[in-house]
């Protein structure tokens, strides 16, 4: 990840974090205002409906107060009715119940169950005076299972008789409570009845875990639900010939189907309805969560709108400060790869007069001193090698001179001696000569020979083969007189081993390790040579069982001129490194001491690949030569360059 | 008349107890027996006018009546002018037998259509809707007083009752508790002996006899009777009431709750489908009363809408004087085999109820509402109109 994208994204989270912050707090402040708006609303709500039960309570106390005192009810106590009079009465005085009842309490005439005429009326309470209670709730029996009304109860007639009147809890009841939009009084009553202003209520189960709690602990209690196949208060909502008290908005009344959204949930809270310790129902007031959410959903989407804008411009203006930024940074990078590409002239152009200026100048400073050395380096480095090509000269050449100064002085010796002494002298030291200058001429030919390597002619040959022509082109080495036999081994690969190489380079390469080996083995020993595959290319490895190198040998057993051997020229193994690197192999060596050493040349398949892809088809490059402790193996590497 | 009657064939057969009983009524005024029970149970001669033996003693020869035609204008000549029937049962059975109406002298038309002999012959028949009798002018009685008799069925006794109050009918069935209730001027009311059985009757199967017999134990009939019906009737635990069986009192009508629940202790309660006509003023009340004492006994009476019910409530007609006839009827129509060859009639009948099949509660009387001008009600062809001011 580049530097520019730290800042970018760095700047853009900042930004957003930011704006999320805001929003949160925003939503959680405005969620808690409507929590404590609702609270009271509800509140509200059970007070309007406290109010609405006690006026309720009182019209029917009134009413009950009329029956007492008609004269069917009067009748009926006085056993002048038929058993369903009381029907006639109830709707004389818009009662939903009515029971006419003895001082014993049986049932005169019912007028919502006539057929329990003489049965005990055991929804009345224990003897109070009736004269002037109020109204109470209970249960009252009716054929198909039992409703709760609004009860009241009054003396009627002679014989001491009651009239028990009352009127249902139903959604009618509940509308005349009223309410404001937005919210609804709930009504459960047992065994499991829940109604609002609507009528039965769907999916009355979502309450029975708030209505259980209210029930088992019978006290208020609170919770939050979310219908989902219909909108309460869509539903709620009054035509517009009909529109309910307290309702401010006449929407047409439809019943939207409610989403698996939160635009349905209602806040309820429950209050237990007791008589006399006994449960007679539970009212719930709910209050819509619609414009709660839809004011947390409006801050949500504007805070989306707002980090979504704030990321966009964060972005830009990241970009663009970034940009300023990573500029004058990125122009020093360039630089600093040009230069570690080996271009010291280049400098980076950066006049900013703040840290990264003052690191652009560094830069420079760093570089310009870096072009100074390299220049003493390499005037350094040429003195040293003419140093060491006069030294190596001088070292070659001072041999063969040794031995024709000697000759020329002893030929100018032999002048004083007879004729016969003189031509043998002449004889042997003209033998002399010529050989010591045969010998000049081959120490100028392998200098001349380094110094001319022509360019590798690349054509498909057999490595195997080229090993066999070069063990067979040095096989009288290993036999020469006044040396112990060695014995050549070849290990070579099975079926051939074809890369794309310079036959005659390869051979005298081979030729070079063989004849390093052979001279290495001065009392004898072991050659082997083994090629193998290794990977897309060959690998031919020349062993033998001499005393083996030093690990500072080796590190410098390819370096031109350097040599162990007293007559070397420091040449051979240079030669080879210059042909395998012009084939774009590696050459390593292991060895220990006293234990012999091993070459090893990796070369790729094919030369085109190698054009394109350096390196494809050898195994990973070294590029230092390892040191080892002493007494390990110790493994040289020299490579293509 | 509350009953949608769909013919008057005296052969035809019929499971519903209303058709079976309004149907009872109506035939007697198209077709005739050979004989004909009284008011006490008593063959008397009809279109027979004697009986005797033949020679042998094997056969019984009824002298049929002289001059009987049918109301399409045929002559009834009968061979000889006698009827025969074999001596192999008692002479009484054998009348009873005459006297049924399915024994009713009638003539089938190639179009299957029946014609009788009766004082009224059908003008018009609008199937289980209305039906107008005319007077038959050559019946051998004399032509009824009546030109015509219109009736129309399926009425409830709510809209017969506004025939009744807007002089569209002179006279209306009314329900047994109203029958002392207050009338308006000129307004009469009639009512016969008891001749209909509210029952309960059961599926035949699937219903323990335990649940049976504790809902008979759960009823309250004297309040049944004396407050819903308004004293009205009585209160029976038999089918045939006492003016026709003398020993209706032999059949317990108390109430016992205790022992009802001791019978369903085992179970804990039960739950019973509960059906009856809801439009029927009387059933109605009758049904919820049974319901709520059902309840008291841990039964749980649960209406039926769908038809299927374990249990009805049924209005059981009182077909004949004879009982042995009447209780005939009744086995027939609740499908319930009466024993054979049994002593006498209260075996029969508790063999009937011994299973609790069927559970009587109370036995009501037909009553009517007559306008000013009927006269000589209930026998149709002796009742004429009064030309007096009408109640209209």
């Amino acid at each position: 990840m580049t530097f520019r994208t730290k800042l970018l994204l760095i700047s853009s989270f900042t930004t957003a974090g930011a704006v999320a912050l805001v929003t949160g707090a925003v939503s959680i402040a405005s969620r808690r205002a409507f929590e404590r708006v609702d609270a009271g609303r509800r509140e509200a709500l059970l007070d309007q409906f406290r109010a609405g039960l006690e006026a309720q309570g009182k019209d029917v106390a009134q009413r009950v107060d009329r029956a007492a005192v008609s004269v069917s009810v009067k009748q009926i106590a006085a056993g002048a009715a038929e058993y369903d009079s009381a029907q006639q009465a109830a709707e004389a005085v818009g009662l939903d119940f009515l029971d006419v009842v003895d001082a014993g309490h049986n049932i005169l005439s019912s007028a919502h169950w006539p057929a329990r005429f003489g049965y005990q009326n055991d929804w009345q309470i224990a003897a109070e005076d009736w004269t002037a209670s109020d109204a109470f709730l209970a249960r009252i029996p009716l054929p198909e299972g039992s409703a709760v009304a609004l009860v009241a109860v009054r003396p009627a007639g002679a014989n001491n008789a009651y009239v028990v009147g009352g009127r249902r809890l139903t959604p009618e009841f509940l509308k005349t409570l009223g309410s404001a939009p937005g919210m609804r009084a709930l009504l459960w009553l047992p065994p499991g009845e829940l109604i609002d202003a609507q009528g039965a209520v769907t999916q009355p189960e979502r309450l029975a875990a708030l209505i259980d709690q209210v029930r088992s602990e019978g006290r208020e209690a609170s919770g939050a639900v979310r219908w989902t196949a219909q909108d309460p208060f869509s539903a709620q909502r009054p035509a517009r010939d009909g529109a309910l008290p307290g309702a401010a908005s006449p929407l047409p009344r439809r019943a939207a189907l409610c989403a698996e959204s939160m635009e349905c949930s209602e806040a309820i809270v429950g209050l237990p309805l007791l008589r006399r310790g006994s449960l007679m129902g539970v009212l719930l007031a709910g209050t819509s969560l619609r414009e709660q959410m839809s004011l947390e959903r409006t801050i949500l989407w504007t805070g989306l709108g707002v980090a979504l804008s704030g990321i966009a411009m964060g972005v830009l203006l990241g970009w663009w400060t970034t940009e300023r930024i990573t500029r004058p940074v990125r122009r020093l990078v360039s630089v600093a790869q040009t230069v570690a590409a080996g271009d010291l002239s280049s400098r980076v152009d950066v006049r900013s007069r703040d840290e990264i200026g003052d690191l652009a100048q560094a830069f420079n400073q760093m570089t310009e001193q870096l072009v100074e050395q390299r220049e003493r380096a390499l005037q350094a480095e040429r003195v040293a090698a003419w140093r060491e090509l006069a030294r190596r000269l001088a070292h070659e050449l001072k041999n063969p001179l040794f031995p024709l100064q000697i000759t020329l002085e002893n030929l100018q010796r032999a002048r004083g001696q007879s004729v016969i002494d003189f031509n043998e002298i002449f004889r042997e030291s003209t033998g002399t000569l010529l050989e010591e200058v045969a010998n000049l001429k081959t120490i100028i030919g392998r200098f001349s020979d380094f110094a001319k390597m022509p360019a590798p002619v690349f054509e498909p040959i057999d490595v195997n083969e080229v090993v066999r022509s070069a063990i067979k082109l040095h096989e009288a080495r290993f036999a020469m007189n006044g040396r112990s036999a060695i014995e050549p081994a070849l290990d070579l690969a099975e079926g051939g081993l074809p890369i794309t190489a310079d036959r005659d380079q390869l051979r005298r390469a081979l030729g070079n390790l063989i004849l390093n080996a052979v001279d290495a083995m001065p009392r004898g020993g072991s050659l082997k040579v083994r090629t193998a595959r290794a990977g897309q290319g060959a690998r031919i490895q020349v062993s033998d069982s001499g005393e083996g190198l030093t690990a500072e040998e080796c590190g410098r057993l390819f370096t031109p001129y350097y040599t162990t051997k007293q007559h070397g020229t420091g040449l051979g193994l240079a030669i080879v490194q210059s042909v395998i690197s012009d084939h774009h192999g590696k050459i390593s060596v292991e060895s220990e001491p006293g234990r012999g050493a091993t070459f090893t040349i990796d070369l790729p398949s094919s030369q085109e690949a190698q054009r394109t892809a350096p390196g494809a088809g050898l195994e990973a490059p070294l590029k230092s030569y390892d040191s080892a402790a002493p007494g390990s193996v110790v493994r040289g590497v020299s490579e293509e360059t | 008349m509350r009953a949608s009657v769909k013919d008057v064939d005296p052969s035809a057969p019929s499971d519903d107890p209303e058709v079976l009983g309004a149907r009872a009524a109506l035939v007697p005024l198209v077709f005739e027996t050979l004989v004909r029970l009284d008011e006490r149970g008593d063959p008397k001669p009809w279109l027979a006018t004697s009986w005797t033996h033949d020679r042998e003693h094997k056969r019984w020869v009824f002298s049929t009546r002289p001059n009987i035609t049918f109301h399409d204008g045929s002559k009834w000549s009968p061979p000889d002018g006698a009827i025969t029937a074999p001596d192999d049962r008692p002479i009484e059975q054998i009348l009873r037998d005459l006297a049924r109406p399915r024994n009713a002298i009638v003539s089938r038309a190639p179009d299957g259509s029946l014609t009788g002999t009766g004082p009224f012959l059908i003008a018009e028949w609008e199937p289980g809707k209305s039906a107008r009798f005319a007077a038959y002018d050559a019946y051998w009685s004399g032509r009824p007083y009546l030109d015509s008799v219109v009736i129309q069925m399926g009425r409830p006794y709510a809209e017969q009752a506004a025939d009744f109050q807007t002089g569209r009918a002179d006279v209306v069935e009314i329900a047994a508790r109203d029958l002392r209730s207050p009338r308006s001027s000129g307004a009469a009311t009639f009512s016969t002996r008891s001749t209909e059985t509210l029952a309960l009757q059961f599926e035949p199967v699937g219903v323990p006899d335990a649940l049976r017999e504790a809902l008979a134990l759960s009823i309250d009939r004297g309040a049944i009777r004396d407050v819903l019906l308004q004293k009205q009737g009585e209160v029976s635990g038999a089918l045939l009431p006492p003016w026709l069986s003398g020993y209706s009192f032999l059949f317990p009508v108390a109430r016992n709750v205790a022992r009802a629940r001791e019978l369903l202790s085992s179970s804990g309660g039960a739950t019973l489908a509960f059906a009856y006509d809801r439009q029927d003023t009387v059933l109605r009340p009758i049904a919820e009363r049974i319901a709520v004492n059902a309840s008291e006994a841990g039964i749980a009476m649960r209406n039926s809408s769908n038809g299927s019910a374990a249990v009805r409530l049924v209005r059981l007609p009182i077909t004949s004087t004879d009982p042995w006839i009447a209780l005939s009827d009744l086995a027939t129509l609740l499908k319930i085999a009466l024993p054979e060859n049994p002593a006498n009639p209260y075996e029969a009948e508790k063999a009937l109820l011994g299973g609790f099949q069927v559970i009587p509660i109370v036995q009501i009387p037909r009553g009517w509402i007559l306008s000013s001008r009927v006269r000589n009600w209930p026998n149709l062809p002796d009742v004429w109109l009064d030309a007096g001011p009408s109640t209209q």
